[in-house]
């Protein structure tokens, strides 16, 4: 399950770039943006460029409306998908 | 190969990084020695004029951090960020561009070193590399010379220790975001512009990069005439808390539509207001504003850039959707330019005004909507 062990480095991600150990415990289906997660743009932009820069996955530049950053479910997905296609299997992806 | 002078950018320089020995000093500073070299004569009136133009000064040199202490004492002036070590230069230099929130095209970096410079030059090649010799020259180029001079910009370096005294406040915080800014007593103050806020409004729409939803700047003389035109509303937001008053660092301007429409022409925030919630209190009071007031529709068309990933995240958090996308014509496709019409729907419930937040409407004298209250609060 690639789409599990990403989903758990987003999950720790999430908690760095926020500096909020708490949501480490976070739902995977929990909104991300609004109240709860609370995702504000500095957070969000942090998040974004480490995901680029471990998974070669530029979400921004591939979802105008950045869906993917739904909950974390919907982002491991996106970051899973595409980083398939390319070929470009992230530290967290099964060998 | 490491001046920029024969190639006039039109990016204005928000920070000098400069080297330490043999350039803001006429020697080299001796850690242990007790007779230390004087500052530059030359460099240390560079230094002043600068600052006086707005532009910050940096540290960027190999040297103990009691070096960097020495070299504001005998200049006079103050440094916002200080990179002291063994280091790279341009590993220096990219961790003061992180610590400031600023593209690499918006510093200089001044060394009397060439091995130094052509470092840099090649990790960093929109970085404006310069020697010493350059500066007094540099004083002159278009670079260095904004064409408005504001009152932020003359306390931008107060700003930035402000502003670094926030952050060290906020990584001992254990709380959320909202309980932090809360703690902090923010205040955030949305108004309509009059023409004393003109000169800082056309440098907010030249300098904002990360939120800018226009891509482009305009002119003092725009913003004159769409404050006194009918159907348009020029916005400013101002920010303070315990720490400082960072003044006006944001500002919208909205277009009504005789069909009801509002489209917000344009959007802007300063970086450094980043991450203390005044884009998102902006967004939410648009959207109230526009749902109370009957309007048919909220729009914000935005030029869509690699460096404005910010705002389309705060537009996204607010419940804005694209509605229509075109590729801009003429624009580089390597640059990937887009302009996308973003919209909200008013139906959805808003979101949430904060308790910080006074504007037209709540809190404030209702300049917008007469008698209007929005809910008493704050």
């Amino acid at each position: 399950m690639g789409c599990g062990v990403i989903l758990d480095e987003l999950r720790q991600l999430l908690a760095d770039v926020t500096r909020r150990p708490e949501l480490r415990a976070v739902p995977a289906d929990a909104p991300l943006f609004g109240s709860g997660v609370g995702l504000d743009s500095l957070a969000g932009t942090l998040l974004l460029r480490e995901i680029t820069r471990r998974y070669g996955v530029d979400v921004a530049a591939e979802d105008i409306n950045l869906d993917a950053l739904a909950s974390l479910a919907t982002l491991a997905d996106f970051v899973e998908g595409r980083s398939r296609q390319r070929g470009h299997g992230g530290p967290g992806e099964p060998s | 190969m490491t001046s920029a002078s024969g190639q006039p950018s039109t990016t204005t320089i928000k920070c000098v990084a400069w080297d330490i020995d043999n350039t803001l000093l006429t020697g080299t500073f001796i850690e242990s020695g007790t007779r230390q070299p004087p500052a530059d004569a030359e460099m240390t009136t560079v230094l002043a004029e600068l600052g006086r133009r707005g532009i910050v000064h940096a540290i960027a040199s190999r040297n103990p951090p009691a070096a960097a202490a020495y070299a504001a004492q005998v200049t006079g002036s103050t440094f916002v960020a200080v990179e002291c070590g063994w280091d790279r230069k341009s590993a220096a230099i990219g961790r003061i561009l992180t610590e400031l929130g600023i593209g690499a095209d918006a510093l200089a970096f001044v060394d009397d070193d060439p091995y130094e410079r052509a470092e840099v030059c090649f990790a960093l090649p929109d970085v404006l590399v310069l020697s010493p010799e350059d500066m007094t020259d540099a004083l002159g180029w278009p670079e260095f010379s904004p064409a408005v001079v504001t009152e932020e910009a003359r306390r931008r370096s107060e700003l930035y220790l402000d502003g670094k005294r926030r952050q060290a406040a906020g990584r001992e915080f254990g709380g959320s975001r909202d309980e932090f800014l809360r703690h902090c007593r923010t205040k955030i103050t949305i108004a309509l512009a009059s023409g004393a806020d003109v000169p800082r409004l056309h440098e907010l729409s030249v300098r904002t990069h990360q939120f800018n939803s226009a891509g482009e700047g305009a002119t003092e003389a725009a913003f004159l005439a769409m404050i006194g035109s009918a159907g348009r509303e020029v916005m400013t937001v101002r920010l303070r808390d315990r720490f400082g008053d960072d003044g006006i660092v944001g500002g919208c301007v909205v277009e009504h539509g005789k069909d009801g429409r509002w489209t917000v022409r344009l959007l802007m925030m300063s970086c450094r207001a980043m991450g203390r919630g005044v884009i998102d209190a902006l967004l939410a009071w648009l959207i109230r504003s526009a749902a109370e007031r009957g309007a048919s529709a909220l729009e914000v068309p935005a030029m869509l850039n690699a460096r404005n990933v910010p705002l389309r995240l705060a537009l996204a958090a607010a419940g804005f959707r694209a509605a229509k996308t075109a590729s801009v014509e003429g624009a580089d496709p390597a640059a990937g330019r887009q302009q996308v019409l973003f919209r909200r729907s008013l139906d959805e419930p808003p979101p949430e005004l904060p308790g910080w937040l006074t504007g037209p409407g709540r809190g404030q004298p209702a300049q917008l909507r007469p008698g209007g209250e929005l809910d008493g609060a704050s």
